[in-house]
């Protein structure tokens, strides 16, 4: 709403500068855009709440301003000078049909007016406010409901058939040209204004008139509409039509009925003044939705319960006045001032519609009086405080992935279906949005894969390739009907793991630095468990699923290469990993396992290592050689570690060479030589036996 | 290098005619001046060793031949004038030796060439270190404030139902608030009870916190969002708030202000201002926006040389989000008593925040997820 600073001090003895009234303004209640400095004067462009219809004419910002200045409002009276000779009740019938839709419909006929362009001093007023000229009678009508915030509409009135007019419901396909020059589709929630027996639409209700019936410079008589629609049916048409217009949209946030008469008199003096003609006498005014003014009730006790300190007497007498509410001492105690059971009976003025019940009435004292007047202090406190039940497993988990070397990235889940599908699993259903702003955002990420993906994509093709990223988030997935939201760990990594530096030679990212990664993330919650599987968008020589637990546990998720098929999609010209894990039993197990962790006393007798070059055949695990050594049951052996992997060179074809470090820890003596060789030749002739191990020659 | 003993070391005192205090003061003096010979042509590390062994061998040095042959062998009145000569003798070789040995150390290692020095320009080995994305960081810190005053952290599910979203937040069907919140709804299966859309505020949560707790009740909702609009550099159609809802039997609009007040000192610094601006919200009463101070201009509303402030455009003041006192229609819907209750709640844009205090002018560069952007915030 542009507000000109000159229009305003019609109404209110404002004595300051624009800018320190929109400052007012704004701390009062009326959010203030800006202040422009125009041709015809400053012009405050304040954006108004959709609660405040009644801020949306000039009157209503002028009755903000008189509360918050504390000065007298200068209300419109418009008493037209009307004919004696001819009534406006035989000029012109109305009949509303859907009082459901038009509350109220008032009409009045001028005869004998000679259209033609705007007065200077009406153009400025219109331009100031962004609205374009036409003529003195389109123009008048602009400029009421500039004043009243009330929307009217104007008929040449010889051309309304019958000078009669019906309020009806649409009809299903129903269709009218409105003034814009377009042919518009209506439908049976659509209210319409008709002429003649009522067949033939000549505007859209409280939303724009039709071309039949527009004024134009050879109109001699005028038909000025001022009625009330119902906002709901308003809001609702305007966006089936697409046609928001400046009556509409005061309509659609709820006018004020009993303004209508006050707005066709006003529009009426003004025709007269500025086109001529003889007002037809009275008035044709159907009311079906009149409303009878509630009373509300404001005390004292519910004020200072709601805001946590006082307003004086005085100062709660004033604000409600002067914002139409009436306010009279209605408790017992009426005569004492300040009294703690203070209240007031307050008559809603009908501008105000949604003022209905003392919260509202407290929030327009609070308002008006000045927020900064109650002090800020803190709540006692009266309950401690719990962070999620997760935050510590996740802190912890957050923090060594970063000291891992992983940046953590957010992505936004709307992906394109296609990328989507490359990695959702079939047993799922994705989450798929019915408007989406594009194609590229069409459906929620069915996996973490998906964005992580799309994160490496962003830096490979912005120069940076080496990336090792982490997302904490969620993946969305329809199961039998319902939305599941999971809370899971993505990894993504590419390039090199180590540059080139000073003291490193370089090193690409390979599946052993997820999987090590992985594990010294599980290693929080009691370990992972690694076997064979996977989806088949993971290369399925590089890849694992992954579990919770040594023996048995959920199953968590997958980790390993991108495969070809995926890589290819996004164009990925070098390796790239990826690891998904669902954090819920994650996150479960680290309470539990930090829970029963307990000391143990360190060794006092020295540890022996013992290394094994053992030549193993393709396809031999190196779970295999620990089975085979743990099955032995020495209760000696404290750790088995595979310490090289060697394939090629003095390699025989079909084999790997394999360094095994046992250590050998006794609780109770130091280990003597001939014990260790003992050890030892049993764990070579069980690796022999069951693996066709061969000890490598030294 | 050193002296050449002195055949006066290899007899007793007697066989040197010495007996008197004056005798034993001269003879004592003559060594140590000896000594401070020795001392000074100390210039390296082995002349510095030839000058320790010659005084402190155990066996042959100067002061073991005192010691055997002065001091033993002295007649009792004697023995004490040549123990309290010995002992300053020796107090005196000590220190002056330990402050050679330094010495000469020192100077080997100054003098120690060039290409066995570190150069302190050069990195130490560097091992990639990860970085946590700013949005967690400013959702951390922000947590930890309400935290520190009692606010516990609860969550809420992002895929949302009407009801939750809207309705129970005193937002009905066709409510023109519906219009500014554009909405994204789920593609459902027909048999699928209602609909579903994707949250476009925390504030559901406070009906999922109310419906489960009764007061007093103090949460903040720290979560992502989602509105229909276009991305550009201030908007995304995913982002992140957090939601604060306090409740209970003597919560006041002072409270409110108060709790808003201490956040925002805590955030951005005890100097900024704020203000309170009267709002519309259906779900609050009354509402309020929340300003603080410029933090480019000082709320001074002009930069550097005087033009105007772009961040505040001027007015020396930024919106930062929206709240106010809970309107008692939701205390409604979650069978609380208006009359016995009142709160407030708040609902804040991260990002926007995380953009004001680290002076980010693309709201875009949160989720693109740049290694080279990530790096610098660690
Ligand atoms: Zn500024």
């Amino acid at each position: 709403m542009k507000v000109s600073y000159n229009w305003l001090r019609e109404f209110v003895d404002i004595t300051t500068s624009p800018e320190e009234v929109a400052a007012r303004l704004a701390l009062t209640g009326t959010n203030i855009a800006s202040i422009e400095k125009g041709a015809h004067g400053a012009v405050i462009d304040a954006e108004i709440t959709s609660n405040r219809p009644d801020c949306l004419g000039m009157i209503g910002i002028a009755r903000e301003a008189a509360a918050a200045y504390r000065l007298p409002l200068k209300t419109i009276s418009a008493k037209p000078a009307e004919s004696a000779a001819t009534k406006a009740s035989d000029a012109i019938s109305v009949k509303i049909e859907a009082p459901d839709l038009c509350g109220r419909f008032t009409a009045r006929v001028i005869r004998g007016v000679k259209v033609q362009p705007s007065p200077q001093w009406l153009k400025d007023r219109l331009e100031a406010a962004g609205t374009a000229s036409i003529n003195n009678v389109v123009d008048i009508s602009n400029y009421v409901m500039l004043e009243t915030g009330h929307p009217l509409h104007t008929f040449d009135y010889d051309l309304v058939r019958n000078h009669s007019i019906v309020v009806r419901r649409a009809k299903a396909g129903e269709k009218i040209r409105t003034l814009d020059g377009i042919e518009r589709t209506l439908d049976p929630s659509i209210c319409t204004v008709c002429d003649g027996d009522g067949s033939r639409s000549v505007g859209i209700g409280g939303i724009m008139g039709g071309g039949e019936t527009e004024i134009s410079f050879s109109t001699k008589s005028v038909l000025i509409e001022c009625a009330w629609f119902d906002p709901i049916a308003i809001r609702r048409a305007a966006r089936s039509l697409r046609l928001h217009t400046e009556a509409s949209m005061r309509f659609g946030r709820g006018a004020d009925p009993e303004t209508a008469d006050l707005a066709s008199r006003r529009a009426a003096e003004l025709i007269l003044q500025l086109a001529g003609g003889e007002l037809f006498s009275g008035v044709v005014d159907l009311y079906p939705g009149k409303r009878v003014p509630k009373k509300i009730t404001l005390t004292r006790r519910e004020l200072l319960r709601i805001m946590g300190a006082d307003v004086p007497d005085k100062d709660i007498e004033a604000i409600l006045s002067s914002l139409g509410f009436a306010p009279v001492r209605s408790d017992q105690n009426g005569g004492s001032i300040n009294s703690l059971l203070a209240a007031w009976e307050c008559t809603q003025p009908s501008w105000r519609a949604e003022v209905e019940r003392e919260i509202d009435l407290i929030e327009e004292v609070a308002r008006v009086y000045g927020l900064s007047h109650f002090p800020p202090r803190l709540p006692a406190a009266r309950l401690g405080a719990a962070r999620l039940p997760h935050y510590e497993a996740e802190m912890r988990l957050r923090e060594r992935l970063i000291g891992l070397g992983y940046h953590e990235i957010l992505t936004i889940p709307h992906v394109a279906e296609d990328r989507n599908e490359l990695f959702r699993p079939a047993e799922t259903s994705p989450a798929k949005l019915s408007n989406p702003l594009s194609e590229e955002a069409s459906v929620l990420k069915s996996t973490g894969a998906v964005t992580m993906a799309g994160a490496i994509e962003w830096n490979l093709n912005h120069g940076q390739r080496n990336a090792r990223l982490f997302e904490i988030g969620s993946h969305y997935r329809f199961v039998k009907g319902k939305p599941v939201e999971t809370r899971i760990l993505t990894v993504g990594a590419t390039g090199a793991v180590r540059a080139q530096a000073l003291y490193d030679a370089p090193r690409d990212y390979g599946f052993a630095d997820l999987k090590g990664d992985l594990d010294a993330i599980g290693a929080l919650s009691g370990g992972l468990r690694w076997e064979q599987g996977g989806p088949d968008w993971l290369n399925p020589l590089r890849r694992g699923a992954i579990s919770l637990g040594k023996e048995s546990g959920p199953s968590l998720g997958y980790a390993g290469q991108l495969g070809k098929r995926a890589a290819e999609k996004f164009k990925f010209r070098q390796d790239v990993f990826l690891a998904e894990i669902e954090l819920g039993p994650l996150y479960c197990m680290y309470y539990g396992v930090k829970n029963s962790r307990r000391y143990e006393p360190l060794p006092r007798f020295p540890g022996v290592e013992r290394d094994f070059s053992l030549f193993l055949a393709d396809g031999v695990t190196f779970a295999q050689v620990q089975q085979i050594i743990w099955s032995l049951a020495i209760p000696e052996v404290a750790s088995i570690e595979a310490a090289d992997l060697f394939r090629g060179k003095n390699v025989p074809a079909g084999k790997f060479s394999l360094l095994v470090r046992v250590v050998f820890q006794s609780r109770e003596a130091t280990l003597t030589e001939s014990q260790i060789n003992e050890f030892s030749s049993r764990i070579v002739a069980a690796l022999e036996q069951n693996l066709g191990a061969t000890l490598r020659a030294s | 290098m050193s002296t050449t003993p002195d055949s006066k070391l290899s007899q007793p005192l007697a066989s040197l005619g010495i007996s008197s205090a004056d005798g034993v003061q001269s003879l004592f003096a003559e060594v140590r001046s000896r000594f401070d010979m020795d001392a000074a042509r100390v210039t390296d590390e082995a002349s510095f060793k030839a000058f320790r062994d010659t005084w402190l061998a155990r066996k042959s040095g100067v002061i073991t031949l005192i010691t055997d042959n002065w001091l033993k062998p002295a007649s009792p009145d004697v023995k004490r004038l040549v123990g309290a000569a010995l002992n300053e003798l020796r107090a005196h070789v000590d220190s002056q030796i330990e402050a050679h040995r330094r010495a000469v150390e020192t100077g080997v290692e100054s003098a120690a060439t060039a290409k066995d020095r570190v150069d302190l320009s050069l990195p130490g080995v560097i091992r990639p270190i990860g970085s946590h994305h700013l949005i967690r960081t400013v959702m951390q810190e922000i947590e930890d404030i309400f935290f520190s005053i009692g606010f516990s952290v609860v969550e809420g599910p992002e895929i949302e139902t009407p009801y939750y979203n809207f309705e129970a937040l005193n937002i009905p069907e066709h409510h023109p608030v519906r219009d500014d919140m554009d909405t994204f709804y789920l593609d459902v299966a027909d048999d699928t009870p209602g609909k579903l859309l994707l949250r476009t505020h925390t504030s559901p949560v406070q009906i999922r916190t109310m419906e489960k707790r009764q007061p007093p009740v103090r949460v903040i909702v720290p979560g992502k969002v989602y509105r229909r609009d276009n991305p550009d550099a201030t908007h995304s159609f995913m982002f992140h708030q957090i939601e604060g809802l306090a409740v209970d039997t003597d919560i006041t609009f002072c409270d409110f202000t108060g709790t808003i007040e201490y956040f925002v000192k805590q955030f951005f610094g005890e100097s900024v201002k704020t203000r309170f601006r009267p709002s519309y919200f259906p779900f609050t009463e009354p509402s309020v926006e929340f300003d603080v101070s410029c933090i480019f201009c000082g709320g001074t509303g002009s930069g550097a040389s005087g033009v105007v402030c772009g961040k505040c455009k001027g007015s020396g003041w930024i919106e930062l989000f929206g709240a106010g006192m809970v309107d008692p229609a939701v205390y409604g819907f979650v069978n609380y008593d208006p009359k016995k209750v009142s709160g407030f709640a708040f609902g804040m844009g991260m990002d926007r925040l995380a953009m004001l205090k680290y002076g980010i002018d693309d709201l875009q560069v949160f989720f693109q997820n740049d290694v080279r952007f990530l790096r610098q915030f660690p």
